[in-house]
């Protein structure tokens, strides 16, 4: 197992730059997932470290070697694809064994790695079988397979589970998190699913544009997104941003934001006195606060407040509510068995600790 | 069956009568493409005699097949009269290598146009469709020159450097567009594998070839198979191919015209076509049609 060191990785089309200098380090054994709408960059960025796509500039590194000119069979390391490329006319065995015989592994060597693989990942009974045979997640399987048969340095994911039902997607997923803790190997993952990547990764790299807006933990990412587009694209339903001016009042610094609550609009002081940022320069200023649905939740856990419910969306163990807070919509989630009402005003409280504060004009954190 | 039956419509006068009609217009219009096959079939089992007494349409009186033996083996062509035998391996000889060079070559080209893009891919593949829409009487004189300058003329080499290089243009494009099907991420994982060009070619490829591979096998013997104006223009008397011969056979006039050895020499010549079309013939159309991989 070796570490990954992208350095300013920069790649263009022509005038086109896809990529705009990335710079990612990956410990040995850690899992990265990158993250991204389509068109961020990710898959190339992906492509470029498997070496099917070259590095226009900056270097990429696996454990101490370079290997920006080095032909992906000899970089060690394997990739899974989206649509799993299986060779149609081939065996699951011999689809498995092909890494192994290219690198010219006697036979006997290859059908013992196969056959492990196989057990491993419960699907010894397919080996004579044809990928045309197999279902979805068995076709899922054999791509892991492969990957795994050749015990490389670095494991490659592009978007693997995108293909399966619901219900696959999320057992492939216990799997893929099962087979990392015990190969302890470095992964990198391309997904555009959020949860996914909040699920796997040791760290999560969000792209946008060819740009790494935030490359950190999923807690931190969720926790401290550094910008809104961060903060917007992780977490479902996406955390609520209010526009608010802040104020100083008694008790320290607050936000202004108006509720509607009995069908009238009343004003709520939001307290901004646990935000790590000084603020001081903010005083009579815009701030947009941004609070998780989780943050606004049923009364008795922090600064209560009336507010009316214009529609509740039941997701099974919790309960949406949307609220209205400077006549924009906000969600709030309380658990189920407490909003029973469909309408009408309830108590909610408010847990500002978990607010994030950020700047309206570069809609970066204020920290 | 009673679910079939609520589809069928009920049997009125109306509908009947259309059937009918539908089934005499049909077999009206299958004699009047079959008569001309029938007469060649016909005349060529018949003997001389009975030809000129009888009916062009009259069934033959037995089955006499003296005159697809002396087609074979006996007719005069030009002043040799070794009948077509030789010339059939002359074609035979020419078709296959040809078949298979350019088939070859162009699964080769669809790949490398597919999977291996370069720079220019698209200009290069429109230059070698252009070659589909150039007339043979365009390239008989450069390709005359070319013979001469190899010193190949008047051999069946040279007719089978003409057809593959020819037939490039309509392979390639039946194997790229074939191609173009097969997802890239086979090609991507394989080189993640360690395989290279060929070794990719061979097989991954390859082995998901054979509809097109049909195809190309088909369309590539009719037309090798098929062709006067090559033959004609770059071999003269024994090299000669199968079609030129059957040609100076029927205008060779020793006497009386042998319209039974004619139409024999005809059917002779068009076996091999119609023999390759009914074995693979309904991979034919499948191969043309055949999509997307399933990976």
């Amino acid at each position: 197992m070796a570490s990954l060191t992208i350095k300013n990785a920069v790649k263009r089309y022509g005038n086109v730059e896809v990529l705009k200098g990335v710079d990612i380090d990956l410990q040995d054994g850690e899992f990265l997932v990158l993250l991204g709408a389509s068109g961020c960059g990710k898959s190339t960025l992906l492509n470029m470290i498997a070496g099917l796509e070259s590095v226009t500039e900056g270097e990429i590194s696996i454990g101490d070697r370079v290997i920006n000119d080095v032909h992906p069979k000899d970089r060690d390391i394997a990739m899974v694809f989206q649509s799993y490329a299986l060779y149609p006319n081939m065996t699951v065995a011999k689809n498995i064994a092909f890494g192994l015989e290219m690198r010219g592994v006697p036979k006997a060597e290859r059908e013992t790695a196969v056959l492990e693989v196989a057990k491993m990942l419960q699907m010894d009974h397919l080996l004579d079988r044809k990928p045309g045979q197999l279902s979805g997640g068995q076709r899922q399987r054999v791509a892991m397979g492969r990957a795994l048969v050749r015990r490389p340095e670095v494991f490659l994911f592009d978007e693997p589970l995108s293909n399966l039902d619901a219900k696959l997607r999320l057992e492939m997923r216990t799997e893929i998190k099962r087979l990392h803790k015990r190969l302890n190997a470095t992964m990198v993952y391309v997904t555009h699913d959020q949860i996914e990547a909040l699920t796997l990764a040791d760290r999560i790299a969000i792209l946008k544009d060819g740009e790494v807006q935030q490359l950190a933990s999923p807690a931190e990412i969720y926790d401290q997104p550094v910008n809104m587009f961060v903060a917007g694209l992780v977490g479902s339903p996406p955390m609520n941003f209010i526009k608010s001016k802040v104020t100083q009042a008694d008790t320290g610094l607050v936000a202004e934001v108006s509720v509607l609550a009995n069908g009238v609009e009343q004003p709520m002081l939001l307290d901004l006195s646990q935000q790590p940022a000084d603020l001081t320069d903010w005083i009579g200023r815009e701030v947009i606060v941004g609070l998780r649905p989780e943050a606004i939740t049923q009364d008795g856990q922090g600064a209560s407040f009336d507010s009316d419910i214009d529609v509740t969306e039941a997701t099974g163990a919790d309960t949406l509510c949307v609220l209205t807070w400077n006549g924009q919509e906000v969600m709030a989630r309380v658990s189920s068995g407490y909003a029973q009402i469909i309408e009408g005003t309830m108590a909610f409280s408010i847990d500002m600790s978990r607010a994030s504060l950020f700047d309206p004009k570069t809609e970066m954190r204020l920290s | 069956m009673s679910d079939q039956a609520t589809f069928n419509q009920p049997r009125t006068g109306a509908s009947i009568a259309l059937r009918v009609l539908l089934w005499a217009v049909l077999i009206v219009f299958a004699i009047w493409f079959l008569l001309p096959a029938y007469v060649v079939v016909g005349t060529s089992l018949k003997g001389l005699e009975e030809i000129r007494g009888g009916s062009l349409l009259a069934l033959p009186h037995e089955l006499n097949f003296s005159s697809w033996r002396h087609a074979w083996s006996e007719a005069c062509i030009g002043v040799n009269c070794t009948g077509l035998e030789p010339y059939f391996w002359n074609s035979v000889g020419m078709a296959i290598p040809s078949v298979i060079i350019s088939t070859l070559l162009g699964a080769l080209t669809g790949y490398s146009l597919t999977k291996f893009k370069f720079k220019g891919a698209n200009l290069v593949f429109a230059l070698i469709l252009f070659g589909c829409f150039v007339p043979f009487q365009v390239v008989i004189l450069p390709m005359a020159v070319t013979l001469g300058k190899i010193g190949i003329t008047n051999t069946v080499y040279g007719l089978i450097l003409v057809h593959s290089v020819y037939g490039m243009a309509f392979t390639t494009l039946f194997f790229r567009n074939y191609y173009v099907t097969i997802p890239d991420e086979l090609v991507r994982a394989a080189t993640i594998d360690g395989a290279g060009f060929f070794t990719i070619f061979r097989r991954i490829i390859l082995p998901l070839s054979p509809p097109i591979i049909v195809v190309s096998v088909i369309w590539q013997f009719t037309q090798i198979w098929n062709d006067f104006l090559f033959g004609a223009s770059f071999t003269t008397g024994g090299a000669q191919p199968i079609m030129v011969a059957m040609n100076n056979l029927v205008n060779t006039t020793t006497g009386v015209k042998q319209y039974n050895v004619d139409m024999a020499a005809a059917l002779i010549t068009a076996a091999p076509t119609i023999f390759v079309y009914i074995i693979a013939g309904r991979y034919f159309v499948r191969g043309l049609t055949a999509g997307s991989v399933k990976g």
